[in-house]
């Protein structure tokens, strides 16, 4: 009896192409895991559309007389100095909570003015909720304000103020 | 010399084939995620509140006594602090924005 | 020779079989790859924010006539804004029609209503969009209650406040008592409405509603012992309008507040103390008066036992109209009032 075992080479070939595409096929199911970057960003959206909508709302005076006369909450804290009211009110406006979550905002808030003679940009710090520690994912919102105060060593003027808030989630 | 009997090697090579392509596709689909933007990502980059904050200082201050150094104050605040290019006139009534991104150009504003 | 018979060899049956089961297997991986690409919870905070610009940055569409004094069908884009300039002002009309389920025009049915008008796209999503007012620690809410895991946007607002007249009616009377008749006329005079600028502090009676009370009526009779005795009637309220220097009658004014009641009552009606007027913006859109003035005159008849009564009364024929405007000292101007909109979508 003759064994005719030519044709195993079929099989053998068969059994090795099924084994490297499993085995491909194991590794690569496994190894791509599909991580969605962009999933920070959405909490930075959030937060810097809050910001700005909170520093937006100060700085908007309340009825037609305070509009003509250029008052409004922000741009009176900033002129007197009342560091602390700005602290209460802008966290009344991020920490409100209707039917939403509740939240817990923190911030850091500074303004900048210009020195008109030697043309230098100073940042005044204002208020923080509480001191940043440097580990915090932090946004940014900013706003303009016209004021009138002084920027040392220049004397109190109409100027233009960027007030800069920083806000991160505990 | 004996020839070696590779009748056979086509069913191998496809398998190699299959193999590879399945391969491509994975690093395609792993290289898509990080690559492209997200929705948040593009809201966050273009600078909307920016240029309306921006804008709304300029229209609604137009009757101050010090409209230069309020300029030079804004322009300069603005490159410091948002590296922002701001140039305005109220004469002529024109506003120029670039902040390296987004370019906003807006003539014959009226208040 | 070659072998062309025709047959396969069974070993080579048995290699191919094996290679065609394992491809076929590994085929039915492949979908296994792709079904994470589909990041839900990423969309459904796009999908909010989207929803939260629309509503709190735009006034809708269509805008002139707005979209809420129009039917339903009429109504393409929902938007709470004041005005395009006004973005995160509200306008108080615009939230009412938005979130009531009353409303002469038609109510607005969840979810269909809304979604082809402010959430948009095919996918069905659900939504709960609530607008708390702080100032009145009220809650309205349109929606679903919120499940677990939705995407979710905060936006701060304020909400454009109504302006209202009221009027102490002794400041307002006649010189002498010589008349039995009255006419108090109101003007509001739409061109000078116009010259406040910024839509979130402007009074523009054909967006908002107005409304005008007056009050003590009783008191400004002269003789004060007779004064309980004497019916006052308010005959008619008349609307003119002014155009091109002719005054013409418009139309009549049916529905004012008598005093404490909680409906209006047509004249000619009797009047203890106070009247109270609420002109719906509706009211002043029909008259498209454009920049012309209205004229809004109340007519009062004064009798004793039957026979007419000469005294003093609520009258300024004499003198000019009460005037409408930001100036008047007892018209209270819109103010803004802070609130705030939260929108979840899943």
């Amino acid at each position: 009896m003759v064994k005719n075992d030519n044709g195993q080479l079929y099989t053998i070939e068969g059994f090795a192409a099924g084994l490297i595409m499993v085995i491909t096929a194991y590794l690569v199911v496994n190894a791509t895991s599909v991580y969605t970057a962009g999933d920070t960003h959405i909490n930075d959206m959030q937060l810097e559309a809050l910001g700005s909508d909170a520093l937006r709302m100060m700085d908007i005076p309340i009825n037609a007389t305070e509009s003509d006369n250029r008052h409004s909450d922000l741009r009176t804290i900033i002129e007197n100095s009342q560091f602390d009211t700005f602290r209460i009110k802008f966290l009344d406006y991020t920490n409100e909570s209707g039917s939403g979550p509740g939240h817990d905002i923190q911030f850091n808030a500074s303004y900048t003015c210009r020195d008109d003679s030697s043309n230098d940009v100073q940042s005044v710090q204002m208020v923080n909720s509480r001191n940043l520690t440097g580990g915090e994912h932090t946004v940014r919102s900013t706003k303009w304000v016209i004021v009138d105060i002084g920027c040392p060593p220049e004397a109190s003027r109409e100027r233009a103020v960027l007030v800069e808030v920083l806000l991160w989630r505990d | 010399m004996a020839r070696l009997n590779d009748d056979a090697q086509w069913i191998v090579l496809m398998g190699f084939l299959v193999s590879f392509s399945f391969f491509f596709l994975a690093l395609v689909i792993n290289q898509s995620t990080i690559v492209g933007q997200t929705t948040a990502e593009s809201v966050i980059e273009f600078s909307k509140n920016d240029i309306r904050d921006i804008r709304d200082v300029i229209i609604t201050n137009t009757t101050l006594s010090n409209l230069t150094v309020i300029n030079n104050d804004i322009t300069n605040i603005s490159l410091s602090c948002k590296s922002a290019v701001v140039y305005y006139n109220n004469e002529d009534h024109f506003i120029h924005y670039y902040n390296g991104v987004t370019r906003y150009n807006e003539r014959n504003w009226t208040v | 020779m070659t072998d062309d018979s025709g047959t396969l060899s069974i070993d080579f049956i048995a290699g191919f079989t094996i290679f065609l089961l394992a491809f076929i297997w590994v085929l039915s991986m492949v979908p296994g790859l792709l079904v994470n690409l589909q990041g839900y919870t990423i969309d459904y905070d796009a999908v909010a924010y989207r929803t939260g610009v629309i509503l709190v940055e735009d006034p809708g569409w269509p805008a002139s006539p707005p979209w809420e004094s129009q039917q339903n069908f009429s109504v393409t884009r929902f938007g709470l804004a004041v005005s395009r300039d006004t973005p995160n002002i509200l306008s108080q009309e615009k939230v009412d029609r938005f979130f009531s389920n009353t409303s002469v025009y038609g109510a607005f049915v969840y979810p269909d209503d809304y979604h082809q008008r402010v959430i948009f796209g095919d996918y069905p999503y659900r939504f709960n969009v609530s607008l708390l007012d702080v100032e009145n620690n009220q809650l309205r809410s349109v929606g679903d209650v919120v499940p677990e895991g939705y995407g979710y946007i905060r936006r701060v607002v304020k909400i454009k406040g109504l302006s209202n007249a009221t009027i102490d009616a002794p400041l307002y009377k006649n010189p002498d008592n010589n008349v039995t008749t009255h006419e108090f006329s109101i003007l509001v005079n739409n061109s000078g409405l116009k010259e406040q600028k910024n839509p979130a502090y402007e009074i523009d009676p054909a967006r908002d509603q107005i409304m005008v009370n007056i009050t003590d009526l009783r008191l400004t009779i002269s003789n004060q012992t007779q004064a309980p005795s004497v019916n006052i009637t308010l005959t008619n309220i008349n609307v003119y309008k002014l155009d091109g220097g002719i005054l013409s009658l418009v139309r009549t004014f049916n529905t004012p507040y008598i005093d404490e009641n909680s409906s209006t009552t047509q004249p000619p009606v009797e009047v203890k103390n106070n009247v109270s007027l609420k002109f719906s913006p509706a009211f002043f859109d029909i008259l498209n008066a454009g920049s012309s003035p209205i004229f809004i005159n109340l007519s009062f008849n004064l009798n004793n036992g039957g026979s007419s009564y000469y005294s003093q009364f609520l009258n300024n024929t004499w003198s000019s109209p009460f005037d409408y405007d930001y100036d008047t000292p007892e018209v209270t101007q819109p103010r803004l009032r802070d609130a705030m909109v939260e929108v979840a979508v899943w």
